[in-house]
């Protein structure tokens, strides 16, 4: 009996009026992973392409493993230099079994740093897959909507937003209040006007910040403080990151203290032109970040300012540092929370790019923007779409 | 209501007569609590202050020391008048004067109205206000705890910005004017679990037997970044830094640099301790 | 009596002034991060809108239309200044916590808006009920917000440690999102999640129906 008429003849009892109407969800999940769904799109909806929802998401998750891969690396190389420098003891527990086991501890090697590095994050990775699942699937059989693949994404970006050193019990919480919070309370996918997984990251940062900012989350080396780089900058500038020996190619190439995803531009760059050549993300959204970030970053080298040495940061260096670079690529693209109209995806990601430099230079809390400027802007979002949407009726009706 | 049927509720008269007796009733009422109450409630601010200056010079303990106490306890510290114009210990007869001149009374001094009011506070420039607070009060009420032997303790009133508010306090110190016998903030804003730990009790605690100056004189105290390397030569005048607030933590560094520093109490410390 | 029992039990969980008619929200946000304050609050405003309903409806008859909002929001910030003063005597430290916000039940919608709606047409007696119900209302919510706050944001209740939190020694990490007025928001959202839940009659029709988009290909 071939997997097709296995589910096949176990469909009916998910149907209604079936034994296990309720878990049509999770039937509905199981034979899409397997098979292409047999539905297709009628009514009044707009057919633009063969992709579906499937194929995006697939797209946009293999693309987050550059960042992944790159970050682990990072995260293990600092992590053992650290150690090393410390002459601090070895991992202990299962994480220290694993690493002795298949890898160990020379950060010249780039399968050890990896390793070290992936007892770190997969973990992280494990329980925001788990325990997200989990609310995915509760919310899916309770409220009859189908289990979408849209939580690929936002579990992994979620888990490239943390530390690597963040307690795992917090990733659970995160993830749920992302989820509940972020996205089933309007609806599911599709309905949700905040970016699900920044909602999950915002709440961690407001709810505890010890973990999640501050200098000593970012090796993940007991008893080791080092702030981020753009940490140092808001204490002391561009100066102050150089004097710790961080070259621009350092940030670029992602050789700093950071969060697991958003430390090295260059492997987010090469996955955002991927997701560009695939048409995955919009172009103009992130054109739009890059400009606004440009914009507003040279008119505060203008200004320039005695007190407050952030102001004299060039665009290339808010470029690499901190999450700018994922936040351009990853977040802000986010096809459901972000513009739908072509004017409005400009609109949004200028007003993205604007108000993370804002927050960065001006803001004397926050040394990170992105995240609150891409949640700020996602609520603007459907004004600007319905502003352009507006001035489209009336310039044709002018026509009339 | 029995003439309700020829009752007209929107006439003129009855607008004027419904609107004086509400209003003189209200009046009344209003007027009379707050008479009433007066007493009561100055009372109570005053106890508010004096547990504020108790709890800073580590004679109150949360739970332990009874409401009735506080004003016994209280009783033994001395109120002195300091003007910080001319960094002056006033005498009695000099606070009579100032007293009469401003007509104000040290009794219910507000020293925070003051620091507001421009007849009675000064504007900083910005190379004097390191503590971010503007405006400076003329005139400071310090406290001076006596025993037979001398001054025991003594306790002054400090504020200064944070990251998001003002924070007020009263820092304590031994007699020698130097060494640090306790610190607590009795209003701010900062944030809860990071500037908000300035109330933690383990971080005030690190507080006491640190030293306010350097040998060759100047305030040394600061919050510093991280922990306290307690051999370093400068331990005696560092505190650890709450984490993930530098910005509250650098506030009280300022905070105890001005107050402590030739614009505060500084020299008037010197007098006092001798 | 069915009737007064109605009037002072409705606007607990039937129809509750914050769950249904989403009124006096903001001092729910500023004054929740302790159950201790949170609960003179409740006190403060029961008061106030039991007696502002009683000392309306007694004059009700004899209030021109022409001034009838200024008569209620004279006796009802008479009423706040007598309760304000009252807890500076009696319990200084809660009001200096309370600040701004005892001030500010002259503006609680509650209060006007029971003062207008019910006392008006009410005689004392039904018209204090009232009062008094809706305070109880708001008091309900309050008190469960400022339950889950104080106990995720301090892990204690009423002051009283219920978690040993790690920066004195115990194990619990405080929620610090808790003690900032944006968790109120999410909590009372939660509360009426939860009250419509049980109370169906409470939820709103749908503003729009979105169609389906897809079905079975028959190929």
């Amino acid at each position: 009996m071939s997997l097709r008429s296995f589910m096949d003849g176990l469909e009916p009892h998910f149907h209604k009026g079936g034994k296990y109407e309720r878990y049509y969800a999770i039937y509905e999940m199981v034979d899409t992973i397997f098979y292409t769904p047999g539905k297709v799109t009628v009514g009044q909806s707009h057919v633009r392409d063969a992709v579906d929802m499937k194929r995006v998401m697939t797209t946009v998750w293999w693309c987050a493993f550059f960042p992944m891969l790159a970050g682990m690396y990072m995260v293990g190389h600092n992590a053992i230099e650290a150690t090393l420098a410390l002459g601090a003891p070895p991992l202990e527990g299962l994480r220290g079994t694993v690493v002795s086991l298949i890898a160990g501890y020379n950060p010249d090697s780039i399968w050890h740093c990896l390793v070290y590095g992936a007892v770190f994050y997969v973990p992280i990775y494990a329980v925001t897959f788990v325990v997200g699942g989990i609310w995915e699937v509760l919310f899916a059989v309770k409220r009859g909507h189908e289990v979408n693949e849209g939580f690929f994404v936002t579990s992994i970006l979620f888990s490239l937003t943390l530390p690597a050193t963040i307690p795992l019990w917090q990733v659970a919480l995160g993830i749920s209040f992302g989820v509940v919070v972020g996205k089933e309370i309007f609806g599911g996918t599709g309905k949700n006007f905040l970016n699900p997984a920044l909602t999950g990251r915002a709440f961690l940062y407001f709810a505890y910040p010890a973990q999640i900012s501050g200098d000593a989350v970012w090796t993940a080396v007991d008893g080791y403080s080092g702030a981020t780089a753009l940490g140092l900058a808001a204490a002391g500038g561009v100066e102050s990151v150089m004097a710790e020996g961080i070259t621009w190619m350092d940030a670029f190439l992602g050789n700093i203290q950071g969060s697991v995803g958003e430390v090295s531009t260059l492997a987010i760059f090469i996955g955002g032109a991927i997701l560009i050549t695939t048409r995955v993300a919009s172009w103009r959204i992130m054109a739009g970040v890059m400009l606004g970030m440009m914009l507003t970053s040279t008119l505060f080298n203008l200004i320039g300012s005695d007190s407050n040495p952030m102001f004299a940061m060039t665009w290339q260096w808010h470029l690499v540092l901190g999450g700018f670079a994922f936040g351009m690529v990853y977040m802000a693209t986010d096809p459901v929370s972000a513009a739908m109209t072509d004017t409005g995806r400009w609109s949004y990601g200028i007003l993205i790019g604007v108000m993370c430099v804002l927050i960065r230079v001006v803001n004397p809390a926050f040394p990170e923007g992105m995240m609150l400027a891409i949640l700020f802007a996602n609520l603007f979002a459907p004004l600007f779409d319905w502003s352009v949407v507006r001035a489209n009726v009336r310039r044709r009706l002018a026509r009339v | 209501m029995s003439d309700s049927s020829n009752f007209n509720k929107d006439s003129i008269q009855n607008v004027i007569v419904i609107a004086l007796v509400v209003c003189l009733f209200c009046a009344i009422v209003v007027a009379g609590s707050a008479v009433a109450l007066k007493e009561r409630r100055v009372e109570n601010k005053a106890l508010d202050k004096s547990k504020n200056v108790l709890i800073a010079a580590g004679l109150f303990e949360e739970g332990v020391t009874k409401v009735e106490d506080i004003n016994t306890l209280f009783a033994r510290f001395e109120p002195r008048v300091v003007d910080l114009r001319t960094k002056q210990l006033l005498s009695e007869a000099e606070v009579a004067t100032v007293e009469q001149q401003l007509e104000i009374s040290f009794l219910d001094y507000d020293q925070r109205k003051a620091a507001k009011d421009p007849a009675l506070s000064s504007a900083l420039t910005d190379l004097e206000d390191i503590a971010s607070i503007n405006r400076r009060e003329h005139y400071s009420l310090i406290y001076l705890l006596r025993s037979e032997s001398g001054i025991d303790r003594i306790v002054l009133p400090v504020h200064g910005y944070g990251l998001w508010s003002t924070l007020y306090g009263f820092l304590a110190l031994e007699a020698d004017g130097n060494t640090v016998s306790g610190i607590t903030f009795y209003e701010h804003a900062e944030t809860a679990g990071l500037g908000g730990e300035v109330d933690n009790p383990a971080w005030k605690a690190k507080w006491p037997g640190k030293q306010i100056y350097a040998d060759h004189g100047g305030v040394a105290m600061r919050v510093i970044k991280g922990a306290v390397d307690p051999n370093a030569a400068e331990s005696v005048h560092q505190v650890d830094g709450l984490s993930g607030a530098t910005l509250t933590s650098n506030g009280v560094s300022n905070m105890i640099a001005y107050w402590l520093g030739d614009d505060g109490y500084g020299p008037v410390l010197g007098s006092i301790s001798g | 009596m069915s009737n007064v029992k109605e009037i002072l039990l409705n606007p607990i969980f039937n129809n509750n002034p914050i769950g249904l008619q989403i009124l006096g929200i903001c001092s729910a946000l500023a004054v929740t991060t302790q159950m201790s304050v949170a609960a003179v609050m409740c006190i403060a405003l029961t008061v106030v809108c039991a007696f502002s309903n009683f000392f309306i409806s007694l004059i009700r008859a004899r209030i021109p239309s022409s001034i009838r909002i200024i008569v209620q929001m004279t006796i009802i910030a008479s009423l706040v200044i007598v309760v304000d003063q009252i807890l500076g005597a009696v319990a200084y430290d809660i009001s200096k916590q309370l600040t701004v916000f005892v001030g500010l039940i002259i503006t609680n919608c509650i209060v006007m808006g029971r003062a207008e709606a019910f006392a008006m047409q009410n005689p004392p007696g039904l018209s204090f009920l009232d009062g008094l119900g809706n305070g109880l209302g708001y008091s309900a919510v309050l008190m469960s917000v400022a339950a889950i706050r104080e106990f995720f944001g301090s892990g204690s209740l009423f002051g009283v440690e219920v978690l040993p939190l790690v920066t004195q020694g115990g194990w619990y990490t405080p929620m610090g999102l808790m003690l900032l007025p944006p968790s109120a928001f999410f909590i009372i959202g939660l509360l009426i999640w939860a009250l419509r839940a049980w109370k169906k009659d409470q939820v709103e029709a749908p503003e729009y129906q979105i169609g389906q988009h897809t079905a079975m290909s028959h190929s």
